[in-house]
């Protein structure tokens, strides 16, 4: 477990509850992670991973406790360029702009830094090629610089959105099951990319995935959620297979049917 | 009963009434009209192909599509930044901003519930004959109309990817920018390409108020009952539209691919 643990944590939740209509998402949970830590979120379908990642975006707002990254509060930063080069995210399903380039689906990880002039600039006459390049270059897209971002796997894309990711350069990295969407072998391989980039960097990587393996492969430490409450809170090394299968037993789960669909369907 | 039930019968009604209140007999039919009927007809078989004729129809389309399409680049012109204020994609949320959609959304209504026809008339009243009255005529009706169409389109893009770009720090501009634009762009486009067929339509019936062009032509072969000369002009219009239509799939099909 790499940290720094005289700084202020990356991420400091305390007692935080999300309730949506009558149904608690999330409630009190607390947990502090620090800078370079890379954690797994990990919990069965509707337990409030995806909840629990949009919070300590700020995509969506706690209900009650308190959320703090790199020792602000995250309910007094601005959205947009401060907020941006805290946290990035990257999420299951596609969410690049299909008619851009590459290249500016890569470069638009800049517009919290650059202004307005910049950005339509940009357009026509692409800013800070050379850093996008490197950032393909790094994801192993390298060739793909001025094709059509639609033409592109989802794989590919995947690897595209972590390029953007590399241009906002955040401190903590939020990934919401990064690679449900491809195939084990591909799957394997990005979480491995984006771990290795967190990595190198010495950036925080926060992720949700349903895979053990890959969650042991490439995590320090694990947090399981359940009904959206916290299971567990361990290094990695420390769970065992006893602890997963409760995480994942259909007894007791309300909307069975929907975990089934959803995930093996 | 339900409104949506309540609204069918009323427009039915209406409908029917509508039907009742034509005097069939006296005002559908001109007397008379059966006998020219068979002219007109005759005359499709010998179009008026001589080259003096055919310089006159390609000039007069000419100046035609070149109406159509100084109104229509006008038009996207003024309805581009309008249709983006109207559209609300400049800001969330801020009552101001409400404020503002609301007026344009107005002032789009406004400028569309005109037809082009009657502003022409209302133009040359104001500015005299002139090439720019009719541009500006064809232009106001059609702002209206694009910019609440690219309104509609760039309101409906997916929000997956605007909210990707909004976290990793965009303003509301730069979303526009890189989000709604390029993923609205080929539905505009190809809106704007139909907005230009009709342009070239409603360019050539500007004959009513003075304007040369397609019209002009087919009013004076009409007046004189030419009507081999009519059966050319209609087709060099149909060719018009042929033309663009092939134009805008063409763009279409380089800008999906
Ligand atoms: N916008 C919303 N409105 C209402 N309920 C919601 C909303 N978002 C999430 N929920 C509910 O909150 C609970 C947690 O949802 P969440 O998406 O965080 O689960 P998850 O662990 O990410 O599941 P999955 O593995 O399927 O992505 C679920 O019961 C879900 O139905
Ligand atoms: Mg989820």
């Amino acid at each position: 477990m790499a940290s720094s643990n005289d700084s202020a944590p990356a991420i400091r939740a305390s007692e935080v509850g999300k309730v949506y209509g009558r149904k608690e998402a999330l409630s009190r949970v607390s947990f502090t992670i620090h800078e370079g830590e890379t954690v797994a979120v990990v919990g069965p379908s509707g337990a409030g991973k995806t909840t629990l990642l949009h919070l300590l975006a700020g995509i969506i707002r706690p209900d009650s406790g308190d959320i703090n990254l790199g020792g602000r509060a995250l309910a007094g930063l601005t959205p947009g360029g401060e907020l941006s080069r805290l946290v990035g995210v990257i999420h299951q399903q596609l969410d690049l702009v299909p008619q851009l380039s590459v290249l500016q689906n890569v470069l638009a990880g800049r517009l919290g830094r650059w202004g307005l002039a910049r950005s339509a600039l940009s357009l026509a006459w692409p800013h800070e090629r050379e850093t996008a390049e490197k950032a393909l270059d790094r994801v192993g897209l390298a060739d793909k610089l001025y094709e059509r971002t639609s033409r592109l796997s989802g794989g590919e894309q995947q690897r595209v959105a972590i390029a953007r990711l590399l241009l906002q350069d955040p401190q903590v990295i939020l990934a919401d099951e990064p690679v449900a969407a491809l195939d084990p072998a591909r799957a394997a391989d990005l979480m491995g990319l984006l771990a290795e980039i967190a990595g190198h960097s010495g950036k925080t990587l926060v992720s949700s995935l349903h895979s053990i393996d890959l969650v042991r492969k490439h995590f320090s430490r694990l947090i399981g959620l359940r009904n959206g409450g916290q299971l567990f809170d361990l290094p990695s090394a420390d769970v065992t297979g006893d602890m997963m299968d409760r995480l994942y037993d259909l007894r007791g789960i309300e909307g069975v049917e929907t975990f089934q669909g959803r995930d093996y369907g | 009963m339900d409104s949506r039930r309540l609204l069918t019968i009323l427009l039915a009604g209406a409908l029917a009434w509508s039907l009742f209140s034509v005097d069939w007999d006296r005002d559908l039919v001109h007397p008379g009209g059966f006998g020219s009927l068979a002219d007109i007809l005759a005359a499709l078989f010998s179009l008026d192909l001589s080259p003096s004729f055919l310089k006159v129809a390609l000039s007069a389309s000419w100046t035609t599509v070149a109406y159509a399409t100084a109104g229509l680049t006008l038009a996207c012109a003024i309805g581009l930044p309008l249709g983006i204020v109207a559209s609300g994609s400049l800001g969330r949320g801020i009552p101001a901003r409400l404020a503002g959609m609301a007026a344009v959304r107005l002032m789009l209504a406004l400028l569309r519930s005109v037809h082009e026809l009657v502003w022409a008339w209302l133009l040359i009243v104001a500015i005299g004959l002139s090439p720019m009255a009719a541009v500006l005529a064809l232009a106001i009706p059609y702002a209206g109309i694009l910019g609440r169409i690219y309104a509609e389109v760039l309101n409906d893009v997916p929000e997956a990817p605007l909210r990707a770009l909004r976290a990793s720090g965009a303003s509301e501009v730069g979303v526009l920018l890189y989000g709604r634009l390029p993923m609205a762009l080929p539905d505009m486009l190809s809106y704007t390409f139909y907005r230009f067929e009709c342009a070239i339509r409603s360019a050539a019936i500007f004959s009513f108020v003075g304007v040369r062009g397609l019209g002009y032509e087919l009013q004076i072969s009409l007046d004189d009952l030419l009507f081999e000369q009519v059966w050319t002009l209609l087709f060099f219009l149909v060719a018009l539209v042929v033309l663009v239509d092939l134009w805008s799939s063409s763009v279409r099909r380089s800008l999906t691919s």
